[in-house]
């Protein structure tokens, strides 16, 4: 920017001397960190992985697919969690959700012998109506969605013990009463030359709806908004109480979904599965360049968060590393993503 | 009387980025003086004040303190020099009480390392009694107005400046009764030989409690004058205009009767207190026109705006309340939008804007609904939107993606409003809409409120500046304990107003 030559009065000055031109190479780093941070996992998986037959076992269609598969669960966890941390909330309670929903999905298919939709449907409508329920609990007496969803957590375990009986509800496939349609163990194959697993694919059709809802909907720019200033949010208008419940809905909706999508892999339902799962899609989505305090995230982030750190485990499990090992990794670069984002935040927030 | 100058700043330079924000600026001060500074925002007068603070270091100049060159590289440094700033951002902790802000990292202790309280909040009572403020130092910050909180800052600031204080804005958010306090505060610091630097944005404050003022613009000092000097002058040399453009002529034909109380007072479910609920309020906005609310900290101007707006507490609205002439209840916000208001609030930052998004998401964020029926956003509408508003509030940079942040307050302020008028609102309640905001943006929001005002909108605004209410307004409501007491007609001589606003001309007290 030019000096003025004179100060001479002529007409208002240029006051705001467009500081934020300067485009932050960090801001850009934090921005794609993830996908950088994928990049480079692959990389190091590249680098670091064990040749088998000539070939690299890191890049072998079976451990594609086996990375694509551990991950499609907490990713889609994940996908619901960045609508409600965008928010500046947290759900705990999905991990456990997971478990019980795939205790209701046995339970449904086996011992109850409904069908796969008639299943399909009670079962996301439950999810579902749980998240709403932790949503409205939070709003109407104003509580911390931390707390509402610790305790759903709790409760959510304790319903899928008592269904269950604690013992894991083991689904057989065939014609007939007590027998699950066969169609529904397609979950836990793999299609096209056997490379990409099924439950991949739901991954990756709700990873679609996810990043459509969140990017180009009214109510995806609701949720940017109630997490950036809640008090602005709601002095503009915007239903602030209907979008915190509604990203519940959500959260409930995409366990649910993750529940079926484990009892359809496993062929069972089990009361204690998933467990853990919550701090996973945390993680994915704090990778992912979300951030916690609300307002700010990307869908995309939270996908590429998932896959690296899927990955990340995968290098380390083909090298032997044991599993202590791997939990101290992926809290590194937990702290690393969250450190890049303070520093970025700062940086901007300053004045 | 000449004194020898306490501080002295010469040839200070300061580069951010590729904007050099201070060019070679000189100042200086004695002690016992005080030293208004006044510019727009983004002039230097900040940068120049954080550098004063130890908060940045120059890159070029040199900062004398008592005759010797000194560096600070933090506050403490600056503090240790007896310098002390009151900054804008009230940096006090919500959560604590008064005491311990005041005691904040200096804390009094008994022996084996416990706090000791009653030493402190004996201490703590006697430092606010000096800066004349009569709050219970037990009280949380939190629980406090804004601008009692100003009062704890300022008290907090007193207990560090030996020597020098800069104040940024100390009245701000005060009601003309406080800074008149606050006027006696400085007034008797300044006996006591303490330096004192005073940024303000209110010119009629300049000859009341400084001796000389300064005035910075585009990172230079372009005048130094008397306190004396005619703020017309001042004006000039801040701006390049005179101080009469500042406000556009008034209505001249009044429309229909868009908002009519009549002896309304609002019951909330459950009162809290400090929170002066509408008592017994009375008065009539027209279509056309500017009706001003004028009134003390705590008269309930605000919590006036925020019930009609369906924001306040939680409760019902009892009396004669019509809106266009039909009744109505405004229970909700949803419910005062649909009958056609909207509100700017006094605190942009904390409830007007979401700072990290952009200035377009900002803008479009209240009329979502309208530019995207189908639930799918319309990136085409809303381009279409924030490109009308950018030109009609002129704000700059002209640049939609920028976050609202990096606006200076001015054209923040233009961004809010920008936003709550693209709804088209019928009435407009603006509470403080002028703060923090620089007097070449005020004039700008001045001209922009008439010009909407002629074509139907009708405008509600409480303000603190009494020259803001009698220069823009048709038509001034006083309030005092949340009743509407008197009304004046605009232009009406400020001291009238001032007393009646605080009880001394009313009844008998």
């Amino acid at each position: 920017m030019n000096e003025p030559s004179s100060v001479a009065a002529s007409g208002p000055p240029a006051r705001q001397q467009t500081p934020a031109v300067r485009r932050d190479p960090l801001a850009i780093v934090v921005r794609f960190q993830s996908v950088i941070g994928l990049v480079l996992v692959i990389i190091g998986g590249i680098v670091f992985s064990p040749v088998r037959h000539g070939q690299l076992l890191f890049l072998s269609p079976d451990n594609i697919a086996n990375i694509i598969r551990a991950i499609s669960e907490t990713g889609i966890i994940a996908l619901g969690m960045t609508f409600v941390i965008i928010t500046g909330g947290i759900d705990l309670s999905v991990g456990a959700m997971l478990g019980l929903n795939s205790v209701l999905t046995a339970m449904l298919m086996t011992n109850s012998s409904l069908g796969l939709l008639p299943t399909l449907v009670v079962v996301l409508v439950a999810g579902t109506a749980f998240g709403t329920l932790q949503g409205l609990i939070a709003i109407r007496f104003r509580l911390e969605p931390f707390i509402v969803t610790l305790a759903g957590l709790q409760m959510a375990r304790g319903l899928a013990l008592v269904l269950s009986g604690n013992v894991y509800i083991n689904i057989s496939y065939g014609e007939g009463p007590g027998l699950a349609p066969p169609i529904f163990a397609l979950l836990g194959d793999r299609l096209f030359h056997n490379v990409v697993p099924v439950a991949t694919l739901v991954f990756l059709a709700l990873a679609i709806v996810a990043t459509v809802v969140l990017n180009t909907t009214r109510f995806g720019r609701y949720v940017f908004a109630v997490g950036g200033n809640e008090r602005a949010a709601r002095l503009s208008g915007i239903p602030v109480g209907w979008v915190k419940v509604a990203v519940f809905a959500i959260t409930g909706f995409a366990a649910a979904s993750a529940g079926i999508v484990h009892a359809g892999q496993f062929s069972f339902g089990s009361a204690n599965d998933g467990a853990g799962y919550e701090l996973t899609a945390i993680a994915s989505v704090v990778i992912g360049g979300t951030s916690l305090f609300g307002g700010a995230g990307s869908m995309i982030g939270t996908i590429a968060g998932s896959i690296m750190l899927g990955a990340l485990a995968n290098i380390l499990q083909l090298n032997n590393v044991n599993a202590s090992l791997q939990l101290l990794a992926t809290g590194a670069i937990i702290v690393l993503a969250a450190a890049l984002q303070t520093m970025v935040g700062r940086r901007d927030g300053a004045r | 009387m000449t004194k020898a100058p306490l501080l002295e700043m010469r040839g200070i330079e300061k580069r951010f980025g590729g904007v050099l924000a201070l060019r070679g600026v000189d100042f200086d001060l004695s002690a016992g003086e005080v030293h208004a500074l006044l510019g727009e925002n983004g002039a230097g007068k900040s940068t120049l004040m954080n550098i004063l603070a130890g908060v940045i270091t120059p890159d070029h100049g040199e900062v004398r303190v008592d005759g010797a060159a000194v560096r600070f590289s933090s506050p403490r440094d600056a503090q240790a020099n007896g310098i002390a700033t009151i900054f804008q951002e009230l940096d006090l902790v919500p959560g604590l009480d008064i005491t311990a802000n005041l005691f904040l990292g200096h804390e009094r202790m008994r022996p084996f390392g416990q706090l000791d309280n009653l030493t402190m909040q004996r201490e703590a009572r006697e430092r606010m009694a000096a800066a004349g403020v009569d709050i219970e130092v037990r009280r949380l910050v939190g629980d406090l107005s804004i601008g009692q909180r100003q009062l704890v800052a300022i008290a907090k600031a007193l207990s560090y400046a030996t020597k020098l204080l800069v104040m940024d804005e100390p009245t701000a958010a005060l009601s003309a009764t406080e800074a008149e306090r606050l006027f006696g505060v400085v007034r008797a610091m300044r006996e006591r030989g303490t330096a004192i630097v005073y940024i303000s944005h209110r010119l009629e404050e300049v000859p009341r409690v400084a001796d000389r003022v300064t005035v910075m613009r585009d990172g230079r000092i372009v005048g130094e004058r008397p306190a004396t000097a005619p703020q017309g002058e001042l004006v000039r040399l801040l701006v390049g205009r005179p101080f009469d453009e500042l406000f556009p002529p008034r209505a001249r034909t009044l429309g229909p009767e868009l908002l009519a109380l009549d002896h309304a007072r609002f019951v909330p479910a459950s009162p809290r207190a400090g929170w002066q609920a509408p008592i017994d309020v009375s008065l009539r906005v027209h279509a056309g026109e500017i009706v001003g609310l004028a009134g003390v900290m705590g008269a309930g101007r605000t919590e006036l705006l925020m019930s009609l707006y369906g924001a306040g507490l939680r409760g019902r609205w009892e009396g004669g309340l019509a809106v266009a002439g039909r009744p109505a209840k405004l229970a909700s916000i949803a419910a005062a939008r649909r009958a056609g208001l909207a509100l700017v609030t006094d605190d942009r930052r904390g409830s007007g804007l979401v700072l990290r998004h952009s200035v377009a998401r900002n803008i479009v964020m209240s009329v979502l609904r309208r530019l995207s029926p189908s639930g799918f956003l319309s990136p085409k509408a809303e381009e279409e939107a924030t490109r009308r508003s950018i030109a009609n509030f002129d704000i700059r940079p002209p640049r939609g993606d920028l976050p609202v942040g990096n606006l200076s307050g001015g054209n923040q302020q233009k961004v809010v409003f920008a936003k709550e008028l693209l709804q088209e609102p019928k009435l407009l309640l603006l509470d403080e809409p002028t703060r923090g905001v620089d007097v070449g943006a005020k004039g700008e929001i001045y001209a922009r409120l008439r010009a909407l005002t002629q074509q139907g909108l009708g405008v509600l605004v409480a303000s603190s500046e009494l020259p803001e209410l009698v220069g823009l307004c048709d038509r001034i409501i006083v309030m005092r304990q949340g009743c509407s007491v008197a009304e004046f007609p605009g232009g009406v001589d400020e001291r009238i107003l001032l007393e009646s606003a605080t009880g001394i001309a009313g009844e008998a007290a």
